[in-house]
């Protein structure tokens, strides 16, 4: 009975109450789903997958453990509720994807290790230092340009110090100064922005393209960039235009942020013989991805792993690097994603969930995108962009037959929507490190980021008709 | 008075309008000024804990070196600098320091290690500091606020002993040089008596309340104080006062509210008066 209780103050150390409670909320209602009688349509195995899907998403909100723990979570649920068989939950998660967000992190790593992404963030930013509002439209394309080829947080944390000591030695007042708040919203937005458009600016845009491939859909590494990148190129500036509208700027004068970029600049000297090998590989990789990624070829796997090989042997990077900078718990979390997205579409959980929207909102192409749209803005906003990626996605897919749409559309739309959390600091990693800058205010945050939202809604609804439906014909299922 | 000064900034919030009252406070009582700029853990924390499945742990701690650098660096060039401008021009002394850790929990600690007369700050609600200080501290706090009037408001109530205020408020008018003007709240919703001991009576009626009131209106008269009484929620009837004599400071003793509208337990009072409230306030704890 004392151990009991010991036990229950080490556990209420470990949580807080309201931990515990969602903890205990979670697993009640995977019970209710696995024990309540099945409804017309649905499987008893569909009927509890939908139980573990909320059960995650109730965890994945409220962060009650780590998000990699649900990952795991999910993944052993399943087989012991014999919903899936351990091989099939398993095999999932030896989806080439995960090799190639392995190879994406090391390459990451190595270009972090040898400081080659602040050389290029401040020469990329240097182009900009004309005047304040140039130089802002600088610091957000240089935040999506390097979150083409990094994941968006990285170039978030990267970002804050650079963009924090230029402040500093232009004496901007922290939540003072508009031009202050708008550096670092452009620093957060850009990274978000940024980092829909290649496979490596997160892990959600990889996942997306495993759950794809599960199904029969393969998407290369150019394909990605084909779909995202006409988002990306016209979020950037609009989003930009945003801000500016938000917070009307007050500063006239560059010079110090010019003196500071260059005092930069000149303390990092020349580029280093392990800098231009880091360079070389990652041209090479990148030109691989794009040229050689379909399955008649390499695969995107394998041409990352190949990058991470010639990073070993080349010697700038050691397993010691790998273990620093490569975060497993994001492997682990996607690997729950994607074995809770089989789930959902092998057991008809999905097609029956879609087969109720229909049933209450009625079957209207227009009606069903702007939906998804809405709905993965609104839900990303309020957890972890793999995880509303992870709970949207399967039921994306369910639905498209029904709505006369491709898979791949609804994939696209929720995966790139996934990446649009901008309205609150907990909304992704990027807002965070950007806030703990000071330079913005929640509020400030919540004023730019509802606007920014409403546009990039708009921006991917129009995309998504006129040029992915419209031009590249991706219609009819 | 306010021999020794205490400005607390957070890395949250920063309000230059606090250094220069605090300049024109040092001036007026020859105070000693000690600065002290915290940088806040909880947004550390938050970073922290939002990142920690996205990166590994010496990434993050590389981010926290940097946010935690960046933070001494804002407070070494911008708010220092600003300190300096303002107090060594007229030789006012003062001390400058940083501590990492929660904004109340440090301030605490700061009034175990040294006796102070006065807590100067800024407030922001749109920050995440929570700003218990303003329930536990037991050192006067002022909080600036960039309206500026021409007189000193003090308010009492029978939700506080009533005894400091009076007193402060005189002695501030007269040095300071402002009208004083005084109010009286019967706070109808906390219908309850605060004794000398900050002890709560039981439930009374109004025309107790009414008596005990004006029982202090005339201890006010006899020291040449005219009191406006009024009737009503303490938090709403302040403000309409503020509004109505535009005043440099609020002067606030230790009022005790705990219910409010239809009985309903009130959290948080000093908080959320310094919220509504467009004016400077000084609470004497």
């Amino acid at each position: 009975m004392l151990n009991d209780k010991k036990f229950l103050k080490n556990l209420l150390k470990v949580h807080n109450r309201n931990d515990i409670f969602f903890i205990v909320f979670a697993f009640i209602i995977v019970a209710i789903f696995y024990i309540a009688p099945t409804p017309d349509g649905l499987t008893h195995n569909g009927q509890v997958m939908i139980g573990i899907l909320i059960m995650a998403a109730i965890l994945w909100i409220t962060e009650a453990i780590p998000l990699a723990v649900t990952g795991l979570l999910i993944m052993i649920i399943q087989p012991m509720l014999h919903v899936m068989s351990p091989d099939e939950v398993f095999t999932s998660f030896g989806n080439q994807a995960i090799f190639f967000l392995i190879g994406a992190f090391i390459l990451a790593g190595a270009i972090e290790k040898h400081g080659l992404h602040r050389r290029i963030a401040l020469k990329f930013l240097s182009y900009f230092e004309k005047t304040p509002r140039f130089f802002t439209l600088g610091i957000m394309t240089s935040c999506a340009f390097l979150s083409f080829i990094m994941p968006g947080h990285g170039v978030a944390a990267l970002f804050l110090p650079i963009i924090a000591s230029i402040l500093i030695a232009m004496k901007i007042v922290p939540k003072q100064s508009n031009f202050g708040k708008i550096s670092m919203l452009c620093v957060a937005f850009g990274c978000s922005i940024g980092s829909l458009g290649t496979l490596i600016g997160g892990a959600r845009n990889i996942y997306a393209v495993g759950v794809l491939s599960d199904i029969g859909i393969n998407i290369t590494f150019f394909d990605w960039m084909k779909y995202s990148m006409p988002v990306v190129l016209i979020a950037l500036p609009l989003v930009w235009v945003v801000l500016q509208f938000s917070f009307p700027m007050e500063l006239k004068d560059i010079s110090a942020a010019r003196k500071e970029i260059n005092n930069q600049v000149s303390e990092q000297g020349k580029m280093s013989k392990n800098e231009y090998i880091v360079l070389g590989i990652l041209i090479i990789t990148i030109l691989l991805w794009i040229f050689f990624s379909s399955d008649q070829y390499f695969g995107l796997a394998v041409i990352a792993i190949l990058g991470c090989v010639l990073l070993f042997l080349t010697g700038v990077v050691n397993w010691k690097d790998v273990e620093k900078r490569v975060p497993w718990g994001i492997i682990l979390l996607y690997g729950g994603a994607i074995t809770l997205g089989i789930g959902i579409y092998e057991t008809g959980a999905g097609t029956w969930i879609a087969d109720k929207i229909f049933i209450i909102a009625g079957v209207n192409i227009y009606i069903v995108i702007l939906m998804m749209i809405i709905l993965t803005v609104l839900l990303t906003n309020v957890m972890s962009n793999i995880g509303a990626v992870a709970i949207l996605l399967p039921i994306g897919i369910a639905v498209a037959p029904t709505a006369g749409l491709n898979p791949l559309v609804s994939s696209m739309i929720i995966a790139l929507s996934g990446g649009l959390a901008f309205m609150f600091v907990v909304a992704t990693p990027g807002n965070a490190i950007a806030y703990s800058s000071g330079y913005f205010s929640i509020r400030d945050l919540f004023k730019a980021g509802i606007f920014a939202n409403i546009i990039c809604i708009v921006i991917v609804y129009l995309v998504a008709l006129l040029y992915w439906i419209g031009v590249l014909g991706l219609n009819i299922t | 008075m306010f021999k020794n000064v205490l400005i607390p900034i957070s890395s949250e919030f920063y309000n230059k309008n606090v250094l220069e009252r605090g300049f024109s406070l040092a001036e007026k009582f020859k105070s000693k000024i000690n600065l002290i700029y915290i940088i806040e853990e909880k947004t550390l924390n938050q970073t922290d804990r939002l990142t920690n499945s996205y990166r590994t742990p010496y990434e993050i701690a590389e981010t926290k070196k940097e946010i935690i650098r960046e933070q001494k660096m804002a407070a070494d060039n911008i708010i220092f600098d600003d300190a300096k401008h303002f107090f060594n021009n007229k030789k006012i002394p003062f001390d400058s320091k940083i501590y990492q850790g929660e904004f109340s929990r440090v301030i605490k600690n700061e009034l175990k290690n040294k006796d102070y007369d006065l807590i100067l700050m800024g407030f922001n609600k749109e920050c995440i500091l929570h700003y218990r200080l303003f329930d536990e501290a037991n050192t006067p706090i002022w909080v600036v606020n960039k309206n500026d009037g021409k007189s000193i408001l003090a308010v009492c109530s029978n939700l506080a002993p009533n005894i400091k205020v009076p007193d402060i408020s005189l002695k501030l008018s007269k040095l300071l040089n402002l009208e004083l003007n005084m109010i009286y709240v019967i706070d109808i919703e906390d219908s309850v008596q605060v004794d000398e001991k900050i002890k709560r009576s039981d439930k009374k009626t109004e025309k107790d309340l009414m008596f005990i009131a004006q029982g202090f209106l005339q201890k006010m008269e006899e020291k040449g104080i005219k009191v406006l009484l009024l009737k009503g929620s303490f938090e709403k009837e302040l403000i309409k006062a503020t509004e109505k004599f535009n005043p440099r400071i609020v002067i606030i003793g230790r009022e005790q509210k705990k219910k409010g509208f239809l009985g309903l337990p009130v959290k948080d009072l000093k908080r959320k008066i310094v919220e509504k409230c467009n004016y400077s306030i000084l609470y004497l704890n």
